[in-house]
């Protein structure tokens, strides 16, 4: 590990020193690159704990699974998806070390705090999500682009359980603005397949099901490596 | 007398017992009662000066096509009818004093809100946006550099970043336009991915205002317009028809002195049932509720 980070820091060396952050990043325990951020801490509301909770005792009998998430993509991901789908002009080593999820990019309870469950049988894909402080949009709600971005991760969890895919389309319909800070369900479940076209569609309601905040409808297509990206 | 009445309607609308009335004052806002033009949400909008920090100004982490193309942009607004729209991190800052209709407001007024295209704030990390807005054609331009910060794919920017930056520049072009406040629904067709660090610029056209809604389209693409990122239509809903009663059009073209006079004689009507309410609830709850303008109400008889 060492000497991979002493070839980065070479690297980084040569380019003009655009980030004095960079280098302090690498040196990063691998600890906090693993770190799975899709479990309970103390930002989480007594009602997110509590549907988690409910989540993790359907976990018991194997019908659902609770999907790990992390700040970072694995290097070896990384390359495979680079080598595999984009052409080397994008390829750009420096930027991979620097770079993490976008939701995953904010402080503890600031920003996307969720869990997501996946019932493989169901072809189902459930967020328990909380909208911290940081989301916000119209003044006391969650930005309508932060609700687009939780829909397109849970729907995209739906599709890559097929295979690895790309948003093509997103329509959402909103119904009512999401308080911050408050928890929803965002339900996602994969209609139909047609060859690489992945159908899939998702609701964001309160716990109790009895408000529904927004519809939504996702395609996604299934990458080809005979078909690139770039 | 008129002002004076605006005035104290206003006071009334802010005072709590009233808003507890259900759907009785929509939010009445000065402005608003004789129907904002752009020019005047434009200005409420666009401090001349102020504290706050602007983040929609070039910095270290803005990459050479972006910088240029903001130079250019900004030799327009000298000229040619285009407004630099600044971007302060929470929307609060931007619509001083806006009151949310009847339901809507929450209560607590915390001060570390952010917005959420300005909650990534170590420079060049995150969304690095300026947008530019055309009044009079009603069409805004937003130059957008994703940061690493916003991956999905590996070396690129998530798609839910790109959503996002096209609501809000949605959001902002349809309150200028016409005090829109809500996303309604927002359909995205994604072409191609955006490499992390390069700059992709919006092009928002407001397509149509109908039925208190505004209808806008966007595309997003390469600087040079080889290569379309994204397309993508919005409607949100203009604020002024989120109240209970039946309220005038937003202003249009041939219409604006119809508009202005339907407005006068809706708002003197709810100006007499305020009184009246106001007078009525001082009796009930024993002078708790003040009406703080009583030559409004001599004014008027």
């Amino acid at each position: 590990m060492l000497r991979n980070c002493a070839m980065r820091l070479r690297t980084l060396g040569t380019t003009p020193a655009r980030r004095p952050g960079a280098a302090r990043r690498l040196f990063s325990s691998e600890k906090v690159i693993r770190k799975d951020y899709a479990l309970p801490n103390p930002s989480w509301t007594k009602d997110l704990r509590l549907l988690f909770d409910q989540f993790m005792k359907k976990c018991e009998d194997g019908s659902w699974k609770r999907m790990p998430s992390h700040r970072q993509n694995p290097t070896r991901a990384i390359q495979e998806f680079q080598t595999l789908f984009v052409d080397s002009k994008f390829k750009k080593e420096e930027q991979m070390s620097k770079a993490q999820q976008f939701t995953r990019s904010f402080e503890e309870g600031l920003g996307f705090e969720y869990a997501m469950f996946y019932n493989n049988v169901e072809k189902r894909t459930v967020s328990l999500f909380q909208g911290g402080l940081h989301l916000q949009g119209v003044p006391g709600f969650v930005h309508g682009g932060a609700i687009a971005t939780i829909i397109d991760v849970t729907t995209g969890t739906c599709a890559i359980s097929e295979g690895i895919a790309m948003t093509a389309n997103l329509n959402i319909t909103y119904k009512k603005p999401i308080p911050l800070l408050s928890v929803v369900v965002v339900n996602s479940q994969l209609q139909k397949i047609e060859g690489r076209k992945l159908f899939v569609s998702c609701t964001i309601q309160s716990i109790d099901e009895k408000t529904l905040y927004t519809e939504a409808t996702a395609l996604f297509i299934k990458l080809d490596p005979e078909k690139p990206l770039t | 007398m008129l002002r004076t009445s605006f005035q104290g309607v206003a006071r009334l609308v802010r005072h709590k017992a009233l808003y507890r009335s259900p759907c009785l004052l929509p939010r009445v806002h000065l402005a608003s009662a004789f129907g904002s033009s752009t020019e005047s949400l434009v200005a409420r909008f666009c401090p001349e000066k102020t504290d706050l920090k602007d983040y929609a100004l070039p910095n270290a982490s803005w990459c050479s096509d972006m910088l240029s193309l903001y130079q250019k942009f900004l030799e327009k607004t000298k000229s040619g009818g285009w407004i630099k729209l600044p971007s302060f991190k929470s929307n609060r800052d931007h619509i001083q004093g806006l009151k949310l209709p009847f339901g809507l407001e929450t209560a607590s007024d915390k001060q570390d809100w952010r917005l959420f295209t300005r909650s990534i704030q170590l420079e060049g990390q995150g969304y690095e946006y300026v947008i530019f807005f055309h009044p009079s054609e009603k069409k805004s331009v937003c130059l957008f550099q994703p940061g690493p910060y916003l991956e999905g794919a590996p070396g690129f920017a998530h798609g839910g970043s790109l959503a996002a930056l096209m609501d809000e520049t949605y959001s902002k072009t349809a309150y200028l336009a016409g005090e829109g406040l809500f996303t309604l629904s927002l359909n995205i067709k994604f072409k191609n991915l955006i490499p992390v660090g390069s700059l992709a610029v919006l092009d928002i056209q407001v397509e149509k205002i109908e039925d208190q809604k505004l209808y806008m389209s966007c595309i997003a693409q390469s600087r040079d317009k080889q290569t379309v990122y994204a397309k993508s239509s919005g409607k949100e809903i203009c604020s002024l028809s989120l109240g209970c009663l039946p309220l005038p059009h937003p202003q249009q073209r041939g219409g604006k002195m119809r508009a202005k006079s339907q407005i006068l004689s809706w708002s003197l009507g709810l100006l007499g049932v305020g009184m009246l309410l106001a007078r009525d609830m001082d009796e009930e709850k024993g002078n708790k509720v003040r009406i703080t303008q009583p030559a409004t109400q001599d004014s008027l008889k």
